[in-house]
């Protein structure tokens, strides 16, 4: 038979004989996605991931497969086509386990590569740890310092109560390279943005808007940049010699400047900056200190003002509180509580629930608790009262925890007659933050009012909005991610095109809180050390001095801690054809639920790991092992929904796979791979 | 009284599950005289074990249900026990294929030849292999495996090979469950069926022949090989032209019901997994070991040496325009009457289920047609007259002949998931939709079964439903979604009773039902209380069953004397823990 003619997507198209309607396509430049389509084995037909429409009987091909007739009508582009492939990659996603992201990474608000830097780490190599980190957090040394771990809250090896000390690889890093590493710039384009407050957030627009070549100009009412990190956070936790020098390498980088003592709508206006630039983001953060709504409010200190103007006269020269009562449970109440103490205060924090409650880190909690300050949990204040003398006397309330409110958490209710009185020399109010939006600006419940795709605030303008201001108060991570996500939306509107948040795609085994410790999955052999541990200075050192709790963790001892981790994401996240395709199809791995098959990973072999829980089934590797290698030391086992591919009575697979791995190299997931991650 | 010439036991595996062994011991030793030998199954499985006496004068009287101890009276020609089939039966059935069945001594080539056996064969080797092929074409025969593909035509295609080499096969992997006509046939008239091939193997010109008969058949595999090695012997394997004799090879199939799919069936016949490929190439174009393969089922095979007998014309001349001949139906279920029975096509199926068998009329809400792969007909479709194409367009198919009545008495959704179960288990497991899909569709089933289904249950099921059966690589797959289909079609009201109200109106599914006893028939006899393996039966001044403990076995049930105690919606009995 000679070549022939057939209709793809309405086109006319020849075929050779033999030939697949898959490879015709791909010579039409028509893309089908396949799982188990492979040049160098006969055909498998097994994923139908690549199905294709016959038109004239209705029925979907495997274009792998499936010759074209003569005159035939094939549609491998309809929405119809679309969704049978999305149910085909569902079906396999329902079946499939895994981990395409390890949870620490995923736990990152900023999506930090966790997993990566850390194994940078465990083999001694910081500065690529320390690149690898800077892709999401341009603040390693204050993050380094002052960031409340999400990641170390999903890691795996809480399993065994103690998750590695992720966040001291972050530090060590910043504190041996950052100074020295240099990004490799583009030069700038010409493109320049305004960008108000240079906090983290505004930082972090900065930073990412330079690595693309566009220019910018931070405004910021105070002395000094920093935002929270200068004014907020004190001393102790992050020495502001620190902030100084990771807040220079913005200067370094060319193309970003930082003019403080900036105010707006006093210094300049929007109107002037959106007409000298080509984008507004504002990143102005929550400096305002939420009400107590008690009589006598104006007698208390407002806690991040307080912080502020101690961080001011840079904790020198201040009066000692005395007595201190600080009203709030979270961490800028902590940092009120510890910064009196150190000033010479006899400090008891009030909280209106317990311990369990509190928003407030747990490690800042517990420090708190050393250091000798006070905490009177259930304990609502009633009213603030000044007495002759001067001193003052906070009425308070016995709380009990009542049902629990929409956030989970139990809402305090009071205990009747159960009124006492706290006598205090200083009150200090420390029970929340908020946004002061500027006039002329759209506010929302959390402050401004910014789209959720792109943080866009006016439709007619490119001003945006970013971190607290908009989020209302959180973390330093937080701010730094969003302030990434305004310099990529503002990326996005230089190139013309809209700003999409990126479909996210994660299969994940469960948090650890779902899994025992035999579902664990060991690439290596791990390190069974404690978790490393900081040496504080001395007690007296923190009760009386502003000097930073610890010093980093040495690099030897990082490295050790490092080697704790199990490496939990996949190991061929980076080219799994199932997460590839699910992605561009959007589909979701709970598109479909159900049981998974009874399966095992197999880590026996010292360098192929063969996960079986993540095996498709396609028979690949059988066929590689079997037609390519001649070997055919793989099958499939078993029938229907537990169908397998398995050795020969289970064995393990011999030594000398090392040295080919062919089946490795095809297989379209990671149901075998090297154990060794790159 | 006529004297007995000869005593026919049939002796078939369900004549033999039935007792027959004994009876036919019995006879043997009752009978000094005259002979007693065992035939295969004459499709009355509700009248077995049955004999047969044979008159010197030609007449026959036959005995159902026989025991042992009737030998002495079945000699003596008493009244009792004698069984005549049903008039109404008679006159509907038409006994072409099975002639012979149950009427022979199944593994005497003698018997079979003096019945007019082979006759067939020379007739076909008188014309030439093409006329042969036509003849089966004029005939109208299709394939009695399930597709309905024209045999004739699937001949030409195999006989059109110029390679030294062809390969003929015969299906008889019979894996539905509830169907069993295949092996009825292997074992009754073993001859009839390899006069078929051996005319298939002239007309085709195939060189190998292959019986892929499943290892749970052991008798079907004895008769066979002493009906082969007896032709061999008298050397009908060497066909007329050849050089060389017909190869005929006996695989036995380890069970896997995917292996009734031919090119899984090839797979397996090469030593490979028994899993399907994509097609084409057909078979006929690349079969075992890639040379040109011709598969038929069993039946088919069996159709050949009477279709010859009667010619092509007479043999067109029954059934219906698009369906050719007769089908034999293995009917179960819900009937007074449950067997084979050969009918011609276009027979009713109001015809099948309620006379032949026997089924009272409103009783029956459906019947499931072509076993797991088929689908459901509800009561008021019965005057549907059965060929491919009426079944198939009520949403079931003629499959290979499993035809299984169910009562008023059965939830369509147990029976959807009972025939889901099978599939998903029986999948190879080697395409998404099939090893994925129908496992998904089974535990939406299994869902709604047990009280925990919703909506959503319903609108996964059908819409997943029609993609298994537009993506699924082979039939199997392909099919294996028409039990929920077809149950959702026509009793759609039952799904969303379990779902909306959780009731079963059945009381079939056990998570949606109690237990209850009726205490106006009870006479407190007791005997539920001791039958109950759980305790779930407490005596206080009356008797009653504690649904929190009853497991639902339906033990009480069935040994209540004065039928008190009965399945009744959940929350209608007593229950403990509420």
């Amino acid at each position: 038979m000679a070549e022939f003619k057939f209709i793809l997507d309405g086109k006319e198209v020849t075929a050779q004989p033999g030939e697949t309607i898959l490879a015709v396509a791909a010579r039409n430049g028509i893309e089908i996605p396949t799982l188990c389509f492979n040049k160098k084995i006969s055909k498998t037909t097994s994923c139908f991931v690549c199905v294709v429409k016959d038109v004239k009987t209705g029925k979907f091909l495997p274009s792998c497969s499936a010759c074209p007739a003569p005159g035939q009508e094939i549609e491998s582009s309809t929405d119809e086509v679309r969704e049978m492939r999305r149910t085909a990659l569902g079906l396999l996603l329902s079946e499939h386990t895994g981990d395409c992201e390890a949870p620490c990474t995923l736990a990152c608000p900023a999506h930090a590569n966790v997993e990566e830097y850390v194994r940078a780490g465990r083999k001694g190599d910081f500065l690529e740890s320390l690149k690898i980190i800077k892709q999401r957090i341009p603040l390693p040394m204050s993050v380094g310092r002052v960031c409340p771990r999400f990641c170390e809250k999903d890691c795996r090896r809480n399993i065994d109560g103690k998750p590695v000390s992720i966040n001291d690889v972050k530090r060590i890093a910043a504190d041996l390279f950052y100074e020295t590493y240099m990004e490799e710039l583009p030069e700038l384009n010409g493109k320049k943005v305004a960008i108000i407050g240079a906090g983290p957030a505004g930082l972090s627009a900065a930073y990412y808007l330079r690595l693309q070549g566009v220019a910018s100009v931070l405004f910021d009412q105070q002395p000094e940049a920093g935002g929270m990190l200068r004014y907020g956070i004190p001393e102790f936790r992050l020495p502001k010699d620190t902030l100084r020098k990771e807040l220079a390498h913005f200067g370094k980088m060319g193309g970003i400047e930082i003019r403080t003592n900036s105010k707006l709508d006093r210094d300049f206006t929007l109107d002037q900056l959106k007409s000298e630039y080509d984008a507004v983001i504002f990143a102005i953060g929550s400096w305002a200190s939420s009400s107590m709504r008690i009589d006598g409010e104006d007698l208390a200190n407002q806690g991040i003002a307080w912080l502020g103007e101690i961080a001011g006269k840079n904790w020198q020269g201040c009066a000692n509180p005395g007595r201190t009562v600080v009203v709030g449970g979270g961490n800028t109440a902590m940092d009120c509580a510890r910064t009196a103490l150190r000033l010479g205060g006899d400090v008891t924090v009030v909280y209106r629930r317990t311990k369990n409650e509190m928003p407030a880190s747990l490690v800042e909690i517990e420090e708190a608790e050393e250091e000798g300050i006070k905490f009177e949990y259930l304990t609502a204040p009633l009213a603030l009262a000044k007495a002759e003398d001067g001193s003052l006397a906070l009425s308070c309330q016995r709380m009990e925890l009542g049902a629990a409110d929409a956030s989970g958490r139990r809402t305090p209710v009071p205990v009747a007659g159960s009124d006492f009185i706290i006598p205090a020399d200083t009150v200090i109010s420390a029970i929340g933050q908020r946004t002061i939006v500027p006039a002329g600006i759209p506010s929302g419940k959390r402050g401004i009012e910014a789209a959720k795709e792109d943080l866009r605030v006016f439709a007619d303008a490119p001003v945006y909005a970013a971190g607290d201001c908009v989020s209302g108060p959180a973390t330093v991570v937080e701010a730094l991610a969003a302030g990434r996500k305004a310099a990529l939306a503002v990326l996005d509107f230089f190139a013309g095109k809209p700003h999409t948040e990126p479909f996210l795609f994660n299969v994940s085994r469960g948090h650890w809180r779902n899994l025992a410790k035999e579902d664990l999955v060991y690439l290596r052999k791990i390190s069974e050390a404690d978790r490393v541990q900081p040496d504080y200075i001395s007690m007296d050192r923190r009760k009386s001095t502003f000097d930073e709790l610890f010093d980093s963790i040495p690099a030897d001892k990082v490295s050790a801690e490092a080697d704790r981790c199990i490496e939990c994401s996949c190991t061929a996240k980076g080219d799994c054809l199932l997460k590839k395709h699910s992605t561009k199809y959007g589909v979701s791995p709970d598109m479909y639920c159900g049981q998974k098959p009874i399966s095992t990973v197999d880590v026996r072999h010292e360098y192929i790991i063969h996960d079986k829980q993540k095996c498709i089934r396609c028979g690949t590797c059988v066929k590689v092992c079997s037609e390519v290698i001649n070997k055919g030391l793989l099958a499939l086992m078993k029938r229907g929904f537990n169908t397998m591919v398995q050795t020969a009575l289970g064995e393990e697979l011999p030594s000398y796979c090392k040295d080919c791995g062919a089946c490795v190299n095809e297989c379209p997931v990671g149901a075998l791979d090297w154990k060794q991650k790159k | 009284m006529a004297a007995i010439k000869r005593i026919k036991v049939g002796t078939a595996s369900c004549g033999i599950a039935a007792g027959a062994g004994q009876v036919f011991d019995a006879l043997k030793n009752a009978a000094t005289d005259v002979p007693v030998i065992g035939v295969g199954c004459f499709g009355h499985c509700y009248a077995e074990p049955i004999v047969e006496v044979e008159c010197e004068d030609g007449t026959s009287v036959f005995y159902s249900k026989v025991k042992p101890e009737d030998a002495a009276g079945i000699l003596n020609l008493t009244e009792e026990g004698r069984f005549s089939i049903p008039a109404r039966r008679a006159e509907l059935e038409k006994t072409l294929v099975t002639r012979l069945a149950g009427k022979i001594n199944p593994i005497d080539m003698q018997e079979y030849i003096a019945n007019g056996g082979f006759e067939s064969m020379k007739k076909a080797f008188a014309m030439t292999p093409e006329q042969v092929v036509d003849e089966v074409k004029k005939a109208g025969l299709r394939g009695r495996g399930g597709a309905g593909f024209p045999t004739g035509m699937k001949w030409s295609f195999l006989a059109a090979k110029q390679v030294p080499e062809k390969v003929l096969i015969c299906n008889a992997d019979e894996g539905d469950p509830g169907a069993f006509m295949d092996r009825s046939m292997m074992e009754s008239v073993p001859f009839q069926m390899m006069e078929g091939m051996l005319i298939g193997a002239y007309a085709t010109g195939a060189t190998k022949l292959f019986i892929y008969c499943r290892a749970e058949y052991p008798l079907a595999i004895k008769h066979l090989s002493i009906a082969i090695d007896a032709m061999k012997e008298a050397n009908l394997h060497m066909l007329p032209g050849r050089e060389k004799p017909l190869e005929i090879i006996i695989k036995e199939g380890a069970g896997a019901f995917v292996c009734g799919e031919e090119t899984a069936m090839i797979h397996s016949l090469e030593g490979k997994r028994g899993t399907p490929r994509f097609r084409p190439p057909f078979p006929t174009d690349s079969g075992w070991n890639t040379l040109p393969t011709a598969i038929n089922n069993v039946e088919t095979f069996c159709n050949i040496a009477p279709l010859f007998s009667i010619g092509a014309d007479a043999f067109a001349a029954i059934g219906t325009e698009k369906g050719k001949g007769t089908k034999i139906f293995a009917l179960a279920g819900d009937v007074k009457n449950p067997g084979l029975t050969e009918v011609p096509m276009g027979t009713t199926l109001a015809e099948v289920v309620y006379e032949i068998g026997g089924a009272e009329p409103g009783t029956v809400k459906a019947v499931q047609t072509g076993g797991p792969s088929g689908g459901c007909i509800p009561a008021d479709k019965f005057d549907t007259k059965i060929d491919y194409d009426t079944l198939g367009a009520l949403g079931a198919i003629m499959g290979s002949g499993g035809l299984i009545v169910i009562g008023n008495n059965r939830c369509m959704v147990e029976t959807a998931r009972y025939f889901l179960s099978f599939t998903q288990r029986e999948s190879c497991g080697k395409c998404t939709f099939c090893r994925v899909g129908t496992t998904r569709m089974y535990e939406a089933l299994q869902r709604i079964t047990e009280g925990k289904g919703t909506e959503a249950d319903i609108a996964f099921l059908e819409d997943i439903g029609p993609k298994i059966k537009k993506g699924a690589l082979c039939g199997l797959g392909q099919t294996a979604p028409n039990p929920a289909l077809s149950t959702l079609r026509y009793f759609r009201n039952e799904y969303e009773e379990h779902v909306r109200d959780h009731v079963c109106s059945a009381h079939i599914c056990s998570a949606l039902t109690d237990i209850k006893v009726d205490t106006d028939k009870c006479v407190k006899c007791g005997l539920c209380m001791r039958t109950c393996p759980v305790g779930a039966i407490q005596k206080t001044d009356v008797f009653t069953v504690d649904n929190a403990k009853c497991s639902k076995c339906n033990s009480c049930i069935e040994i209540c004397p004065k039928k008190a105690i009965s399945r009744v919606n959940k929350g209608e009995g007593f229950n403990s823990s509420l």
